[in-house]
């Protein structure tokens, strides 16, 4: 795509996926009326907040950071073999590294707006970027060795061309990636940053017009996280369910499993969720390496290169 | 991807200016937490450069790990210093002109809000000087202007006259490096495993919890950490 | 072909290299010292890709080493915040003025 078509797509992308996003959480809200809402609350739009003392830079550049950063992230996912913003050739890689600007957003606007809520939003939204960057890294490696190729239309091509869903061939992985992305999106039950504890964190510090591009920015990740776990899992806008309508069932589908999961645990506090991390998700994940790179030795999904 | 000329130079003006500023704001500015920010803002600027230079893993990996490391870094100013946000420094230290643009914003004169962190740190003693530079700051100053210059007309005088542009580098940048790490660079790649694998064994051993008491101050923090979460508030 | 000279990448280097031995030298916590450090690091990193993209752009050997500095960079960064931890916990100050022990 041109780079005017690409950006008009972009944002045409971020606002329907924020829209879907938010609709399905609170469609699904009311089966888990005890599950902290984190990201999901409530936002006041029509309340003008103005928190005393902040650090004017960092607390006006927050929001505008956050939906940046999805907005980039969103440019990489294909709908479509021709319908996707820029087919880079390190797509993979550059949606990693683009998602976290949101966890950076968090942190600026949360020292930036210097009250105590917020501030200690910023230091659980960093320790969570911790948390959740290494064993994401694993779990989207597997997909990437099975197709050998870092750009995200190739490796729809790769699942249409091997006949195979990657979810298939890697159940771990895909577990592993709903439970990080679970912990990316800060999702049930990762909620600690914008848990009602601390009165949603940084959002209680912002009103207005600020508040509203921090729900479309956290509603648009989670869509995010989940439009990548369909191309990297379920084929994409490739295989018998294709197009731009099947790949927008199966985002809707892994966004409804996203959510649906959280409710079966208790929510996890900072130090738990680092253990977590640490003891469960990265050893999961290297194993995950292991098997996928064995299942390859085997010609598991390599049908696509003969 | 081809871009114009004209806009190539606009593009490299803008993201050097990035990159030098972003440096100059690090070790200028008054309050910690913007230090950091602004160091994170030069590592992208390097980043946006590496990217006119047709590096893109490279740039890439450089947003990826100096994003993480520096807010982690950040983290950890913001435990051990007396006055992260800076606002008590900006508001009682003459500074340069150049401090002064970085610190902007920092300072209000508003009685009633405390400043970000300040009287919670540890060392507050009556008298002690708050300054962010060593005494060796003075000529210390000169010495970056004379590096500054020194290497700066080095390069303009006699600019490197082997410099002939070669045809284009290969597009596949993740293939070739891929084969390089796997081929010629082996031993390296597994020694910088090894070298991070020590690392890690060597941070966690020095940051246990030590012999040494705690100051009378954590304990109550230890305890809050060992506690159970308290249950999510209803409504 | 690129619009701007291998000696414009050079310089940016150059500053921000002036730039980080000034933090060094002229910061007074330890943590501030540590990003002068990174920034001396990334100077050479910027050089080696420049030097990489001008002269020899089909041996990916330098883009190698610019990821080893970067690695070790992190590295370090990681036990210097280690150590820089272990020495408040006994001396409770991080000021490097005040690391004297080993002063003869």
């Amino acid at each position: 795509m041109g780079v005017a078509p690409a950006l008009a797509w972009t944002i045409a992308l971020s606002g329907g996926g924020a829209a879907l996003a938010h609709a399905v959480e609170r469609g699904l809200r009311r089966t888990m009326p005890d599950v902290d809402p984190g990201p999901a609350a409530p936002v006041q739009i029509g309340v003008e907040r103005a928190p005393a003392q902040t650090d004017p830079w960092f607390y006006s550049a927050a929001p505008a950071i956050a939906l940046f950063g999805v907005a980039l992230a969103l440019v990489v996912i294909p709908f479509g073999g021709q319908l996707v913003g820029a087919d880079l050739e390190v797509g993979a890689f550059y949606y990693l590294v683009v998602l976290d600007f949101v966890s950076l957003a968090i942190a600026l606007g949360g020292w930036g707006a210097n009250t105590p809520d917020a501030v200690e939003a910023c230091y659980r939204a960093v320790a969570q970027l911790v948390a959740y960057v290494v064993p994401l890294g694993l779990a989207v490696i597997g997909p990437l060795m099975m197709a050998r190729t870092l750009s995200t239309v190739a490796i729809v091509e790769a699942q249409h061309r091997a006949g195979l869903w990657y979810v298939v061939a890697q159940p771990v992985g895909f577990a592993l990636y709903i439970a990080t992305g679970a912990m990316q999106g800060y999702r049930a039950p990762f909620t600690e940053p914008f848990a009602s504890q601390i009165h949603g964190g940084v959002l209680a510090a912002y009103g207005g017009a600020q508040a509203l591009v921090w729900r479309v920015a956290l509603s648009a990740l989670l869509f995010t996280i989940a439009a990548m776990g369909a191309v990297l899992f379920l084929g994409g806008y490739a295989g018998p369910i294709g197009g731009p309508i099947g790949m927008g069932l199966k985002t809707l589908g892994v966004l409804v499993l996203i959510v649906l999961a959280g409710r079966f645990f208790r929510a996890r506090s900072t130090a738990e969720t680092l253990a977590l991390s640490w003891k469960v998700l990265v050893p999961v994940g290297l194993l995950n390496v292991g098997l996928v790179g064995s299942l390859i030795l085997l010609g598991v999904g390599q049908s696509a290169f003969r | 991807m081809e871009i114009a000329p004209a806009l190539q130079i606009v593009l490299f003006a803008v993201f050097a200016a990035i990159s030098v500023l972003g440096a100059l704001g690090m070790a200028t500015t008054m309050s910690m937490f913007r230090s950091g920010v602004f160091l994170m803002a030069s590592f992208f600027g390097v980043a946006a450069l590496f990217l006119l230079l047709l590096a893109d893993l490279l740039s890439l990996l450089q947003v990826m790990m100096y994003l993480g490391g520096m807010l982690v870094m950040i983290l950890f100013m913001v435990l051990f210093s007396s006055d992260p946000g800076g606002s008590m420094m900006a508001g009682m230290m003459t500074m340069t002109r150049v401090e002064k643009a970085f610190s902007r914003g920092l300072s209000r004169p508003s009685p009633m809000a405390t400043p970000h962190g300040a009287g919670g740190g540890m060392d507050m003693a009556a008298g002690h000087d708050m300054s962010m530079t060593t005494p060796a700051r003075k000529w210390a100053r000169h010495f970056g202007w004379a590096v500054a210059v020194v290497l700066s007309g080095a390069l303009v005088l006699r600019p490197v006259a082997r410099a002939t542009e070669r045809a284009l580098p290969d597009p596949r940048s993740p293939e070739r490096i891929g084969d390089l790490l796997m081929g010629k660079y082996m031993i390296a790649f597994e020694g910088a495993g090894l070298l991070i694998l020590l690392g890690i064994f060597g941070a966690v051993l020095l940051a246990r919890p030590s012999e040494r008491p705690d100051p009378e101050d954590r304990g109550h923090l230890r305890a809050a950490v060992d506690a159970p979460p308290p249950p999510p508030e209803e409504g | 072909m690129s619009a701007v000279p291998l000696s414009a990448y050079l310089v940016v280097g150059a500053l921000l290299f002036a730039i980080g031995l000034y933090a060094i030298v002229a910061q007074r916590t330890a943590v501030m010292v540590l990003m002068g450090i990174e920034v001396v690091l990334n100077a050479v990193g910027l050089n080696m890709v420049a030097f990489w993209r001008f002269l020899r752009p089909d041996d990916y050997s330098a883009q190698i080493f610019v990821i080893a500095i970067v690695t070790i960079g992190a590295i370090e960064m990681a036990v210097g915040l280690a150590l820089m931890m272990l020495i408040y916990r006994s001396q409770r100050t991080v000021k490097v003025d005040d690391f004297e022990e080993l002063r003869g």
